[in-house]
């Protein structure tokens, strides 16, 4: 797996490619602005892409900014964006356009090593990660207003949040100690009670799941 | 000592507003006779035509006395232009009260303004007359001498009338500058009830420049928070995760890495520590701006003379931004100038407050150069203040600040 670190802060950029070196991954750039970022896709073709969202020049959503362009110029590049707080409104844009190969994690669930390699590489696979947090927020600020949520059980609840973190089936199956079955019963419940079509592959679930929480139904 | 250099400065500022005071007080007597000849005319009917134009010479005089007075005291904010039409605006109270002004100040003005000038220079002329009364014929002594200068003890006499009124202009000029000020503080700031929509329009003004520096100051704490503690804190988290996994495998290299943890972790309580010094420094609270300054001085490695001059206090956000503007050139004095002397002097004056930081170092301080140079500049702007650098190569490195007291 070939990776491109996008961190305009050098002392995380150099901890995180330690770490990732350290795990006999294949560091082949590290950039600390949007420019180098971008010259370095192009230039070592990577598979994976760590984009911190705030980098120069403002500060603001560089990050993302860039990661898309990364995107467009490299169709299949996986991303993953991190974050030092949680902003809703950046995830729901990043994963508005399709989840395929796309993570959105807290810069915090880096020191649990095992999640965040398990992380990116679910993300490398085509997957999709988005972080407990965010989901958590999303839920919690859609349960006051929201009558078909308000019905779901806690368990099916519990299994949403999961499908919006972007696990499949079995994961959230092992996550909960119950069988496959169980879970895809509990999904089948959800998609009927919150009115949507059902759909097994995890990237779809959480981009309709996102979009969902995020009311653009309304 | 102090006392004495204290009344020095008070009379230089006094001269100096009484200079201001005699250029408003000319402008005032030509506008007085403008508004006398239209008066005049106005029984014949001709002056009619020219009468609006008179209010607006007196109400364009009025207003630069308007600024010169804001500039030194309580502002006194402008009515803005004169009412059309002449009923109206013979009828406006500021019309009235302006016409008012020009007659009284442009008395009071110039007779204050004359005797405030006449007295330092007749204090030179007779104070240095026993050097030159040879010169003259002994019936042409100067200032208001008009007895006969016989020999040098009646010259000396002269000098000590030069003496006396040097004495006379440190006394007086303060109580003269006020006695001219006097008039404009009467009857050129709104009526009682007229004013309350001029001071809701400043009020709103001034309310949202301060709530934009508020926004500034948050924006600049965040900034400092997110960019600097909470990425180290990051990065330590990071390394911690890195060593955890390493300890098994290679506890030589988890070692090294628990190392660089430990470094980010005291990167990150230094950065913590300058936010948190920069958002309101506790000893500001305990000891005053110049308590807190002696701290920062005494401390720095470059001895540091410091001198302040700061009576009564301004606003805590701004004496919390001079601090931390002093704080921040002395940290680069030590780190960049390689100086041997840093001279820091802070004085307020006329609701400014002025911090000038010199050192003798090699100079060429550059701000583009990421120091904390554009940190100070950027604080300094959100309080409207100004910020000025000079810094030539080979030194020695100057950098001025102004702030207002707010208060």
């Amino acid at each position: 797996m070939r990776i491109v670190i996008a961190e305009d802060d050098p002392l995380l950029r150099e901890g995180l490619a330690l770490l990732l070196r350290a795990e006999d991954l294949d560091v082949v750039a590290t950039a600390g602005t949007p420019g180098e970022f971008l010259v370095a896709v192009d230039e070592h073709a990577p598979d994976v892409a760590i984009v911190d969202v705030r980098m120069p020049p403002t500060h603001t959503d560089e990050g993302i900014v860039a990661a898309v362009e990364a995107r467009r110029r490299r169709p299949g590049l996986a991303v993953l964006v991190l974050s030092a707080y949680v902003e809703q409104a950046f995830a729901t844009d990043l994963f508005s356009v399709g989840a395929v190969g796309l993570g959105y994690l807290l810069k915090e669930r880096v020191g649990r090593v095992e999640e965040f390699l398990a992380a990116l590489h679910r993300v490398a696979d085509g997957g999709s990660v988005i972080d407990p947090e965010v989901v958590a927020q999303l839920l919690a600020r859609n349960r006051r207003t929201d009558t078909a949520l308000s019905e779901l059980s806690p368990r099916e609840r519990e299994v949403l949040g999961l499908m919006a973190e972007g696990l499949g089936n079995s994961a959230i199956a092992e996550r909960l100690f119950v069988t496959d079955g169980a879970v895809h019963k509990h999904i089948r419940s959800i998609f009927a009670k919150l009115q949507l079509p059902p759909d097994d592959r995890a990237d779809r679930r959480v981009t309709a799941v996102l979009r969902y929480l995020d009311g653009d139904r309304r | 000592m102090a006392y004495v250099r204290g009344r020095v400065r008070a009379s230089v500022d006094a001269l100096e507003h009484l200079v201001g005071g005699l250029g408003t007080a000319t402008l005032a007597l030509g506008a007085l006779l403008w508004a006398a000849i239209v008066a005049v005319t106005c029984l014949v009917g001709v002056g009619l035509l020219a009468a609006p134009g008179a209010l607006r010479a007196v109400r364009w005089v009025s207003d630069r006395e308007r600024t010169r007075l804001s500039r030194w005291g309580e502002p006194i904010p402008t009515p803005g232009p004169v009412p059309a039409g002449l009923r109206t605006a013979t009828r406006d109270p500021f019309v009235r009260r302006e016409l008012g002004w020009v007659a009284l100040y442009s008395l009071v003005g110039l007779v204050t303004g004359l005797v405030g000038i006449a007295l330092p220079l007749y204090a030179v002329q007779d104070g240095t007359f026993p050097l030159w009364y040879r010169l003259v014929p002994p019936d042409a002594a100067p200032g208001i001498v008009w007895w006969r200068i016989d020999g040098l003890s009646d010259a000396l006499w002269v000098g000590v009338l030069g003496v006396g009124c040097l004495a006379a202009a440190i006394w007086f000029s303060p109580v003269l500058a006020r006695l001219q000020a006097w008039p404009g503080r009467l009857l050129l700031p709104p009526p009682p009830g007229v004013d309350l929509s001029l001071r809701v329009a400043e009020l709103t003004a001034t309310r949202a420049a301060a709530l934009d520096a508020h926004a500034v100051e948050l924006r600049r704490i965040e900034r400092s928070l997110h960019d600097g503690t909470q990425n180290r804190l990051v990065a330590v988290n990071v390394l911690l995760g890195a060593a955890r996994r390493a300890v098994r495998r290679n506890p030589d290299r988890a070692d090294e890495i628990l190392g660089q943890a430990q470094d980010a972790a005291e990167q990150a309580l230094g950065e913590l520590r300058t936010v948190v010094r920069g958002i309101l420094p506790p000893v500001l609270d305990d000891r005053g701006l110049a308590g807190a300054l002696a701290g920062l001085a005494g401390s720095c490695v470059v001895p540091c003379r410091l001198e302040v001059d700061v009576t009564v206090r301004c606003a805590a956000s701004v004496e919390a931004t001079a601090y931390f503007v002093v704080a921040e050139a002395l940290t680069n004095v030590v780190r960049h100038s390689g100086a041997s002397q840093v001279d820091v002097a802070v004085r307020r004056e006329r609701g400014r407050l002025l911090v000038c930081i010199e050192d003798d170092g090699q100079g060429d301080a550059d701000e583009t150069r990421g120091s904390g140079l554009t940190g100070i500049r950027r604080r300094v702007e959100a309080y409207d203040g100004r910020m000025t650098l000079t810094s030539p190569p080979g030194g020695p490195t100057r950098m001025d600040v102004e702030l207002p007291c707010g208060s």
